[in-house]
């Protein structure tokens, strides 16, 4: 046993206590605040980075917090998808936070850009403990602790329709989050334990299985809200769209994700094993949900004419993705929910990025505005269409990778009908990437749009875009490094 | 007879979809939040007859106390950890409940989504 062993916990508490010190070194050196921000969420990537090859794809690492033995107090325990997760989390604040550095100043100002940084910090270290907890009232709590600082980033920018965005997050989040306690309780009634891997056991032996049933309907609810699924999306597009272009990328290549992350924890870790039967009806109706939500949130997207608002809606559609994958019920579809979180993230973060540093340089966010913007801005829209094509799923690319294992996984599981739905959602995909990279490339610009090749957006802006589009491309030519082990972590979680 | 016997958990219940109702059907956004704390309380309450005993002591095992007479702790131990969580979302909401009256000057939510519905059509001409 190394030292190793204390990693998962001090990549949640660093963040975490960054977070608390952070207004103090606002009120003393304002200018150093955002360079002070990188600092723990690096120390975090770093021991994530670390960890990499410590946990095989069929064990976990757990950790005891305060020397309480698990089942009696609150265990950390992180797994190989879990680790998959958390640096996905780092790696995508990490450089979504580089790009706010010089963006924000221009929607946040004053006092309140110390309270930016602090927020952030905060979502990433909740969505850390999210992904790592074992126990499932601490879910909740970094649940809380996520939502709230969601709720009020969205709001950060002050404005009537950010201040309106937030409300109505708020006005869904909330009751979702009571939903999830409510589930909580009803587990914790009928067996009297709140870690998870002692509640799968007593949950295969328990004879309460209509409280079973009403418990994990709830947590779908609740999940579903925060993860946006598709009954339950209607926050979501304004959300996404009015927040700053940052935060948009953090709530949708992370927050959705992470959501649909704990409803696999919960579907596979806390029930999977012994619950199946129970369980099979609500996972049945989930997978009508996220097949009406791939083909709802394609054929939204296509009729948008704000940029953003395209975007979101299409994070609606992938979300209907990564259900399809969970609902599936096999190692192939799992594994492939688990690689489109991956696929996703990268290319919704460059996505709303690349939104984020047309409005920034041109204040542009019609879609129509964008006619020949590549005379102006090369390089972020060829990262836009770098990204847009992974949305799409063509071959060189991780979405693409991702889409043969989903499509695999529902074939394997006989569900015929779910393969033509997402084979349809490339469809639409591609109407609606197709679409504004055909105005940036192919179309004259309007009178004074665009002009010298000279106003490009900053370095700090377009590297981190660039690295988001590199890696779609990345993971998806080297898919083998990470797909076997992602299948045999997925075996080992069914 | 068992309902009668759980009668808490109606009680639970009530509260929970009073709290519902509020927050679906009323207009005014200050009484949405009352509704959500509403449906909050239920779900405490319905945490705490979890634990709950009758004639119960304190989980204090100092003197020899019999531990078959103790409520369960972790209950409330869990919802004080709960309430901590829900005064701050009932405070978050209140302070952008300030700020929407201050640049809407209404707490109606017709009102508010109106106002919405009007912007995207001026936007979209």
């Amino acid at each position: 046993m190394g030292a190793y062993r204390h990693f998962p916990v001090l990549m949640i508490t660093i963040p975490m206590l960054g977070a608390v010190l952070l207004p103090f070194l606002g009120y003393l050196r304002k200018r150093w605040v955002a360079t002070a921000t990188l600092l723990p969420l690096a120390v975090s990537a770093v021991l994530g980075l670390l960890l990499i090859g410590r946990i095989p794809a069929d064990g976990y690492l757990s950790y005891e917090l305060g020397s309480w033995t698990p089942h009696f107090g609150i265990e950390i325990r992180v797994d190989y998808l879990g680790l998959f997760m958390m640096l996905i989390v780092c790696g995508i604040s990490l450089l979504a936070l580089v790009f706010s550095m010089r963006y924000i100043e221009r929607e946040v100002e004053g006092p309140k850009l110390t309270a930016f940084y602090v927020l952030f910090l905060l979502l990433s270290a909740a969505m850390l403990g999210f992904t790592a907890t074992g126990d499932i009232f601490n879910l909740f709590v970094f649940m809380e602790i996520l939502a709230l600082s969601s709720y009020a980033l969205v709001a950060v920018a002050g404005n009537r329709n950010a201040v309106r965005a937030a409300f109505k997050y708020l006005l869904m989040g909330a009751p979702s989050s009571i939903m999830v306690l409510l589930a909580i309780g009803f587990l914790y009634s009928v067996t009297g334990s709140l870690n998870m891997a002692d509640l799968s056991t007593r949950i295969a032996e328990s004879s309460y299985s209509e409280v079973l049933i009403v418990a994990y309907i709830l947590f779908v609810i609740g999940f579903g809200v925060k993860a946006a699924l598709f009954p339950m999306h209607m926050w979501l597009p304004d959300a996404h769209s009015i927040a700053p272009s940052p935060v948009s990328a953090m709530l949708s290549g992370l927050l959705v994700e992470v959501s649909a992350f704990a409803i696999i924890r919960v579907t596979f870790s806390v029930f999977g094993s012994g619950a199946e039967n129970l369980i099979g009806g609500t996972v049945d109706a989930l997978g009508i949900f996220a097949a009406a939500a791939v083909l709802f949130g394609g054929i939204m997207a296509i009729i948008q004419k704000d940029l953003k608002m395209m975007i979101a809606y299409s994070t609606i559609s992938h979300i209907g993705y990564i259900f399809l994958g969970i609902t599936a019920f096999t190692a192939e579809g799992l594994a492939g929910a688990m690689y489109h979180v991956l696929d996703h993230g990268l290319a919704k973060a460059c996505l709303f990025l690349c939104a984020g540093s047309f409005i920034y340089v041109k204040g542009y966010r019609r879609i129509d505005d964008l006619k020949g913007a590549w005379r102006q801005m090369p390089w972020t829209c060829f990262a836009f269409a770098v990204a847009s094509i992974s949305v799409i799923g063509v071959p060189p690319t991780a979405g693409f990778i991702s889409k043969w294992y989903l499509i695999l996984g529902n074939i394997e599981a006989g569900n015929y009908f779910y393969v033509f739905v997402l084979l349809s959602g490339s469809i639409l995909a591609a109407v609606y990437c197709f679409r504004v990279i055909y105005y940036m490339f192919f179309q004259p610009p309007k009178e004074g749009a665009w002009e010298s090749r000279t106003n490009e957006a900053s370095p700090s802006m377009l590297a981190p875009i660039w690295i988001l589009s590199f890696g779609t491309l990345f993971f998806g030519v080297f898919s083998y490094l990470l797909i076997p082990s992602l299948l045999k972590a997925a075996a080992f979680l069914l | 007879m068992r309902l009668l016997h759980n009668y808490h958990y109606i009680g639970a219940v009530i509260l929970f979809c009073i709290g519902l109702y509020t927050v679906i059907v009323r207009r005014n956004i200050i009484k949405k939040l009352i509704g959500l704390n509403i449906m909050e309380t239920a779900v405490f309450f319905f945490y705490i007859s979890l634990g709950y005993v009758d004639n119960g002591i304190a989980p204090i095992r100092v003197g020899g106390a019999d531990p078959s007479k103790m409520v369960n702790p972790i209950p409330q131990a869990l919802i004080l950890t709960g309430i901590v969580v829900a005064v701050s979302v009932t405070a978050l909401a209140l302070s952008l409940v300030i700020l929407l009256y201050r640049q809407f000057g209404t707490l109606d939510v017709d009102h508010l989504m109106r106002d919405e519905a009007e912007e995207a059509k001026e936007a979209g001409e």
